[in-house]
């Protein structure tokens, strides 16, 4: 811990030597502005006097700063956010060269840009006269602040995805832009402005160069006052912008101070979680009868015909795949990260369009030119993109509201889906009150409550902890098999994918791998990517010899396997997976094999064994049998799962 | 994307692009050719750099800016780190005591400054009482150190308390645990992790200093800084020539000190007023 010792004070003594050299002079200003006379101090009495003499003097000067901050600041507005949207939007090598551009009048003195401007336009005497030129000015010099402030608030409430939210709730682009993006980038557009208005108020070196004597600003007026000579009144003056700029600095200190709503989350999260899991403990199915209910419409089903996609600079994201979801199916894309499934996704949804030659088909019409907010899904993110300027009702209401659904009809959808994912209490929740599992829930009401013709989920349950991700995939199991949707699942985990998938596709590198139930990927896979993707799998290399296939410490007879086919003095590779092959005792087993270690799980132990295999072999051993390191043991067989893959 | 996407985007920067262009742009680039047209062409800046006046300006103005960076650095990044680390009574208004004047213009600071070393300043006043000789300070290169150090000093001050709060305490621990001392752990990792705090707030101190006018203005010393030999140059000399290339000059300066720091910091430049 921190102790006080005389490193702390003299690092005190400094920072209190520092406030000093800051703060008395400001003192002596408020002190010579209100005195009689400056010289003899506070003992002269206080007087009014200069405070009345620069208002009669210089008040046109506050006026005209305040309506330049004003006009600035509506120029900013206009022209800034929209621009900051640009930004944000469109991430290229463009952008970062506008970006270098709106640097630039932060790092070129005002009195550069200033002569600028009057070489430019000083011939046009109106121009020149008028305090427009000021304004054009303090435009220049204002304007890449309000952008970098909207920008790093867009940057951080991450708009891509929420608007990406909208859009699959069926917000055309107006209404993403008024109702989505705006609300929620109000701080920085706040902090913005604020900055904008002060730094417009106190701007000096392009005003001094610009202005007429007819169109003098604040501190001109003071740069006047204080070549006047009058200690007196440029000190008044002094207190008059002091009393401006202060509200403008404690109302920016205000806008950047951390706010407290996001400390009571991280409480909430604790007490949310118990939520959950008394939630889980009656283990009821999201309410299986609010969700019979829901009108069960005949199914969509879903279609792709050579769909592939490359991303400007050449990145082949998807190799040109078919594919076919039937009518109420769940589909599970399983694969590695930056295989392609998220694309996919995205082409379904209509959040990226397939290169040329590639279509979607819903039933039998073809979708792929409508975009993502006429398509009709419901898409659940993995940020669950829910609007942080909306309650828990509110957002489950967007997407009916932006269908131009009677208040009434909304209202019944909403208490309904709230009955359906048992969020009743949360109804008035801000979003930023609510736990990662509530939120999931919220996700699901707000894409399911439009009733649309597919669902699609993007590694909901990344986000959440072991356990819970294990209560609501069961939820979103049950959810799905009431509701009866047609639904594509993305997720790189195996497990989520075989509790959930009606079908599997394995994604590798742009590619599908496989598609099948859950029992064929993971007993009969395709080839060697799916078979390790999907559990563990072991290898033997063998060799067939004498109708045996031999491998170095056992062999198996060929005549005891189906439908191997190899012919003498051949190689073969064997797989198996680890349940597969069991401890036996001694002179019972296939082969033989030394123990390398050995992991107790509780009901069995899993054994990493040395086969002679270019790789231990993992196998298992049942029950309260303990193991040595070094120890040789006899493994047997379950030959009628072993298999063989077509390619290594 | 959606063809009609595009022509939204394009609608939506509009406005800023039409703003950049006529009133930067198009400006920044009459100003460039103002300074080479002129009657000695590209000579003008041959000129610059061999009048005694012109060079003499230019290296103080330099020499000014980077004492001024180094030793705001100093004194606001020992304030800064304290004023994150320390909790007592009465921080909240010192930090906002000590970020207060981060919204005066340069006049004003001239002025505090005039107040504080002037000829009937504080500084003065207690030097006679002690010594008997008045000691003014305002009129001269002090004075404008002291002036410029005086805006520096809140806004580097905001930017490391930020870059403070982000450091992972835990390296320093670290780094204790392993037996380092208070100065070794203040050299190898508290600076270190300041590094790109400390390297951006002072590209911006460094370009402000050197664009600085008010301040210079209102002391009105006789040591001239770059923009005030512009200033003069354009309004009394009415030679806009000169005035072009010094401002050019003094532009390329400053935008490369910032563009050199956010590749050296990797990072964005903080705005700060």
């Amino acid at each position: 811990m921190n102790k006080r010792n005389h490193l702390f004070y003299l690092q005190l003594a400094l920072t209190l030597m520092t406030c000093a050299f800051l703060l008395v002079p400001v003192i002596q200003s408020v002190l010579a502005g209100v005195t009689v006379n400056y010289f003899v101090g506070i003992k002269s009495g206080l007087t009014l006097r200069w405070l009345g003499e620069v208002w009669r003097l210089y008040s046109d000067t506050i006026f005209r700063s305040i309506g330049l901050g004003l006009a600035c600041l509506v120029v900013d507005l206009i022209a800034g956010i929209p621009a900051a949207y640009v930004m944000v939007k469109t991430r290229s090598r463009f952008t970062r060269l506008l970006e270098e551009f709106l640097v630039m009048p932060l790092a070129i003195p005002g009195l550069a840009i200033a002569l600028a401007i009057l070489i430019s336009y000083g011939w046009w005497t109106d121009f020149r006269s008028s305090w427009l030129i000021i304004l054009v000015g303090h435009v220049i010099f204002t304007l890449p602040f309000m952008i970098r402030s909207v920008i790093a608030v867009m940057t951080a409430i991450n708009m891509e995805e929420l608007e990406e939210g909208a859009a699959s709730l069926g917000a055309g682009f107006p209404k993403r832009f008024v109702g989505v993006v705006i609300p929620n980038v109000l701080s920085g557009i706040l902090a913005g402005s604020l900055m904008v208005f002060t730094l417009s108020i106190g701007e000096f070196n392009l005003t001094w160069m610009l202005h007429t004597p007819f169109t003098k600003t604040l501190p001109v007026g003071l740069a006047d006052s204080y070549a006047s000579m009058r200690l007196e009144i440029g000190s008044a003056y002094t207190i008059t912008f002091f009393f401006m700029i202060i509200p403008l600095l404690m109302a920016m200190q205000w806008v950047s101070r951390p706010r407290t709503g996001r400390a009571a989350t991280e409480d909430n999260t604790e007490q949310a979680r118990m939520e959950n899991q008394s939630q889980l403990s009656e283990t009821t199915a999201p309410a299986d009868a609010a969700a019979s209910q829901a009108a069960r419409r005949p199914g969509t089903s879903i279609r792709l015909t050579r769909c592939a996609k490359t991303f400007p600079g050449g990145t082949r994201a998807l190799e040109s795949l078919d594919l076919e979801v039937a009518a109420g199916e769940t589909v599970v894309i399983l694969g590695p990260s930056g295989c392609g499934k998220t694309t996919l996704l995205r082409i379904i949804a209509g959040l990226e369009s397939p290169d040329e030659g590639g279509g979607i088909f819903f039933n039998e019409d073809e979708v792929t030119a409508i975009p993502i907010e006429k398509r009709n899904v419901g898409m659940v993110f993995q940020s669950y993109a829910l609007f942080p300027n909306m309650d828990v009702a509110d957002n489950i209401a967007y997407g009916l509201k932006v269908r131009g659904d009677e208040q009434d009809k909304i209202r019944a959808r909403v208490d309904e889906m709230l009955a359906m994912m048992q969020i009743e209490e949360l109804r008035g929740r801000p979003i930023n009150q609510l736990s990662g599992g509530q939120k999931q829930r919220v996700a699901l009401a707000r894409a399911i409550a439009v009733r649309p013709r597919v669902l699609l989920l993007d590694e909901p349950l990344t986000a959440l902890d072991a356990k819970l991700r294990d209560v609501l995939r069961v939820e979103i199991d049950l959810l799905l098999r009431s509701i009866g949707i047609t639904a594509v699942y993305v997720t790189h985990d195996q497990a989520e994918a075989m509790a959930l998938g009606d079908r599997i596709v394995v994604m590798s590198k742009g590619r599908i791998a496989q598609i099948g139930s859950p029992r064929d990927v993971y007993f009969k896979p395709a080839n060697r990517f799916v078979a390790d993707f999907i559990g563990t799998v072991n290898c033997i290399e063998s060799k067939m010899a004498d109708r045996c296939l031999t491998f170095p410490g056992g062999c198996i007879p060929v005549d005891d396997l189906e439908g191997v086919d190899v012919t003498e003095g051949g190689m073969l590779n064997i797989f198996f997976r680890p349940e597969h092959a069991t401890v036996v005792e001694a002179g019972q087993g296939h082969f033989q094999a030394k123990v390398l270690s050995a992991f107790f799980l509780g009901d069995r132990t899993r054994l990493l064994v040395n086969g002679d295999t270019p790789e231990p072999l993992k196998v298992e051993a049942p029950g309260r049998q303990a193991f040595r390191k070094g120890e040789t043991v006899d493994i047997l067989l379950d030959l009628e799962a072993l298999f063989t893959l077509s390619e290594a | 994307m959606q063809k009609k996407n595009r022509f939204i985007l394009v609608a939506l920067f509009m406005p800023v692009a039409v703003i950049f262009m006529a009133f930067f742009i198009l400006p920044m680039l009459r100003l460039t050719l103002a300074s080479a047209t002129g009657p000695e062409g590209l000579g003008l800046y041959l000129e610059m750099l061999t009048t005694r006046r012109y060079l003499e300006t230019l290296l103080y103005t330099v020499g000014l800016s980077v004492a001024v960076t180094v030793a705001t650095l100093i004194i606001a990044g020992i304030t800064g780190v304290f004023l994150q680390r320390n909790d007592f009574t009465g921080k909240h208004l010192l930090v906002a005591m000590l970020t207060f004047p981060l919204a005066f213009p340069g006049v004003v600071v001239g002025f505090m400054i005039i107040l504080l070393a002037g000829r009937q300043g504080l500084i003065g006043l207690l030097t006679k009482m002690a010594t008997g000789d008045k000691l003014v300070l305002a009129y001269s290169m002090t004075g404008l150190f002291l002036g410029y150090l005086y805006f520096s000093i809140p806004r580097v001050i905001t930017t490391v308390m930020a870059t403070a709060e982000k450091i992972d305490l835990s390296l320093e621990e670290a780094a204790r645990s392993l037996g380092a001392s208070t100065w070794r752990v203040v050299r190898d990792v508290l600076i270190p992790a300041l590094m790109p705090g400390l390297i951006s707030s002072g590209a911006i101190c460094f370009a402000t200093s050197m664009g600085a006018f008010g301040t210079a203005f209102t002391l009105a010393t006789d040591i001239d800084v770059l923009p005030i030999v512009i200033y003069t140059e354009f309004t009394l000399s009415a030679n806009i020539a000169m005035a072009s290339a010094l401002s050019i000059t003094l532009g390329l300066i400053t935008w490369g000190a910032l563009y050199l720091a956010r590749t050296a910091a990797g990072g964005t430049l903080a705005a700060s007023g």
